[in-house]
């Protein structure tokens, strides 16, 4: 017989027994589905994760601190080690401990540190718009990482090589800067009052400089972001600093220096936190911030791929268990099929597609209903539940893996139908047709 | 005339040592293009065992089956499948039918095995139903016919890729006197077209209608006799109609 006329008599025969075959079907759609399920709930919250980890850095995203003051930071926090360290003028305390140019330089020649420069922590006292005469009070922050992005619902990104003061809003900034939509806001000017701290010490009341800005997208809500913060460019970060340090003794902000930030190869990241530790300094990364996330949704995902791969071996069952009931039933057409010449190849090919079929449309069926149950699901929760991020999609079906998903299970199925296409073709077409 | 089949000393044992039982004992026969062989024997004769060996359905335990003068048990596998499907033809008395199919599905069957391409296998599906008179019932279900039309379909299928030899094993056995002779009739225009035809029977009636009678007992051939001459043969209808070969 030729393939294509195997192919469609096995379907055709697999369909005699009705019942049977789709019980059978059902038992690997159940497994099939809760893996496609699975599958897709991974891939689906694992790039919402990743976008979100992008709004904060992306993986590269390195956030140092002096190890003085980040051992004092960990045992306020209550892990870690409050070790009682001997003073070290060299290394300043827990207060007094800060990152020196030099420091700075040392850990930006580190093989795999693409970016690093210092962090500036903006203490605007309020910003306003046009559109509203209320002030409110806002921080403000720089990355220099080059893959750093944000989830915008409307606008672009702040570009760090404009000399324009450029800013990014979060969405619940909207309405308190009287702006009716994301679109609305893009393009607009956004006013930021700062304190000039020397002149502060002369006149307290008088020391408000402002500055202004251009709104050049705005963030679309996120799990990950920090509220509060609204990311500037190079330019107003400068701006925003230079105001505040303006007149001041070199020894006052030096103080500022306590935190760097960058971008490195992600590849290379625990060598680099290693170097960093013995110069002195400690570092965050997005793993340190997302790693319990991840680790749950792996869990999840195991859990559920357990469930689904336990199915699959109950379907297993079922499929060697229907087949050798299709043998059996057919011991006469086999024989009669053999007299008229099929090979035994031919008879093993016959009963092995079936068993093909059944993996086949078993894992389609499963496809097809966890896309369609992703697609309401996605539907109720971002109605519901997840309403404030807008840009989650619980469920991400990639064609790849539904793919690899199915010629898995097909290949599981073929090695289940193995046994009874055996025995299919060892029959002796004598003994076969007198089978009674 | 030229030999189709010959057989030379062939022996099967069924069962081993103390168990062992001879069902055919050291035969010798020579079957010739466009005969009609009666095989007739009690039950346990040999008969249907000796079909079953001409048929390499079988193998012997000893001797030979030739084909065309070619020892069968050294032609590879691949090549007596071939031979099964293009050159010989199988009645059986059980029909052997699969009931849910159509009656045009049952007869395309030997097509498909024979992979002969989809295009003609309907049309030379239906030339073979016609033959027997059941075109109209090409659609029916097979279990829905009665034995006379079931055993038709399965003659329809035994020719509908034009055999050189039809194999019939007691193909009036299941039916009524009235629908056996039509089924005889059937068999006997064949084989008037050039089909060799060997029947396995205990029915003394159909056997007399062959040219040849072969009687065997315990396994061995007691008599042979030619009862006429072999159906003088037209050399324009050599085949069957339906039976164009491919290529």
């Amino acid at each position: 017989m030729k393939l294509s006329d195997q192919i469609l008599t096995a379907n055709h025969n697999l369909f005699r027994n009705k019942t049977r075959t789709i019980l059978t079907i059902i038992a690997i759609f159940i497994g099939s589905f809760t893996i496609v399920m699975s599958s897709a709930l991974n891939a689906g919250v694992n790039a919402f994760i990743d976008k979100q980890v992008e709004s904060i850095g992306g993986d590269g995203f390195i956030e140092v601190f002096p190890a003085a003051m980040y051992d004092q930071l960990a045992g306020m926090m209550g892990s870690g080690s409050s070790k009682v360290t001997e003073y070290n003028p060299n290394e300043g305390s827990a207060i007094t401990a800060t990152i020196s140019k030099s420091d700075l330089k040392k850990m930006q020649e580190v093989d795999g540190v693409k970016v690093l420069e210092m962090f500036h922590f903006l203490a605007p006292e309020w910003m306003t718009s046009n559109n509203t005469d209320k002030k409110y009070s806002v921080s403000l922050e720089y990355f220099p990482d080059s893959e750093f992005t944000v989830d915008l619902s409307a606008g672009r990104m702040t570009d760090n090589n404009s000399d324009e003061n450029e800013i990014i809003i979060n969405q619940n900034w909207l309405e308190p800067l009287g702006f009716s939509s994301p679109e609305d806001a893009v393009g607009k000017e956004v006013t930021v009052a700062v304190k000039e701290t020397a002149k502060c010490y002369e006149d307290e009341d008088n020391c408000l400089e402002t500055l202004t800005g251009t709104i050049v997208g705005v963030q679309a809500p996120g799990v990950l972001t920090m509220d509060g913060d609204l990311h500037v460019n190079k330019a107003f970060d400068a701006a925003i600093y230079d105001i505040s340090v303006r007149n001041l003794p070199k020894e006052a902000t030096k103080r500022n220096d306590i935190t760097a930030v960058g971008e490195v190869d992600p590849e290379k990241m625990s060598e680099i936190r290693e170097k960093f530790r013995e110069l002195g300094f400690e570092s965050i990364t997005i793993d340190d911030a997302v790693g319990m996330i991840r680790t749950f949704l792996d869990v999840m995902v195991i859990i559920l791929d357990v469930f689904g791969g336990i199915a699959l071996l109950a379907a297993v069952i079922g499929i060697v268990n229907t087949l050798f009931m299709s043998v059996q039933e057919r011991t006469r057409e086999i024989g009669l099929m053999k007299a008229m010449g099929m090979s035994n190849s031919g008879v093993f090919l016959s009963f092995s597609l079936e068993a093909i079929l059944l993996g086949f449309w078993g894992s389609a069926f499963g496809i097809a209903a966890s896309m369609l149950i992703g697609f309401f699901a996605n539907k109720i929760a971002t109605d519901t539940f997840l309403a404030d991020f807008p840009t989650l999609s619980l469920t991400k079906f990639e064609p790849l893996t539904m793919l690899t998903i199915t010629a898995v299970i097909m290949l599981i199925a073929f090695v289940a139908g193995t046994l009874p296409a055996r025995r299919a073709a060892k029959k002796n077409p004598i003994d076969a047709l007198r089978y009674e | 005339m030229k030999e189709i089949i010959e057989v030379r000393n062939l022996t099967k044992v069924y069962g081993k040592k103390a168990a062992a039982f001879s069902a055919l004992k050291s035969v010798n026969l020579k079957i010739y293009e466009g005969e009609s062989v009666a095989i007739v024997g009690k039950s346990g004769s040999g008969k249907s065992t000796l079909m079953h060996l001409l048929a390499l359905l079988d193998t012997p335990t000893q001797g030979q089956v030739l084909i065309d003068g070619e020892n069968a048990s050294k032609m590879k596998k691949r090549k007596v499948n071939k031979l099964r499907s293009n050159r010989f033809g199988f009645v059986f008395q059980q029909f052997f039918m699969n009931p849910n199919d159509t009656v045009l599905e049952n007869v395309l069957l030997p097509l498909k095995i024979a992979k002969v391409k989809r295009s003609t296998r309907k049309k030379r599906a239906m030339t073979a139903l016609k033959i027997v008179g059941l075109e109209d019932k090409a659609k029916n279900k097979a279990n829905n016919l009665s034995g006379g039309q079931k055993q038709r379909v399965c003659i329809a299928r035994a020719i509908v890729n034009s055999p050189k030899i039809i194999f019939a094993d007691e193909p009036t056995g299941n039916l009524d006197s009235a629908t056996g002779d039509k089924i005889t009739d059937l068999l006997f225009r064949l084989n008037q077209k050039g089909v060799t035809l060997i029947i396995v029977t205990h029915d003394e009636d159909l056997a007399k209608l062959c040219g040849r009678v072969i009687r065997i007992s315990d396994g061995k051939i007691i008599s042979d006799k030619r009862q006429r001459a072999v159906a003088p043969r037209r050399p324009a209808a050599k085949k069957v109609p339906v039976a164009r070969k491919r290529g």
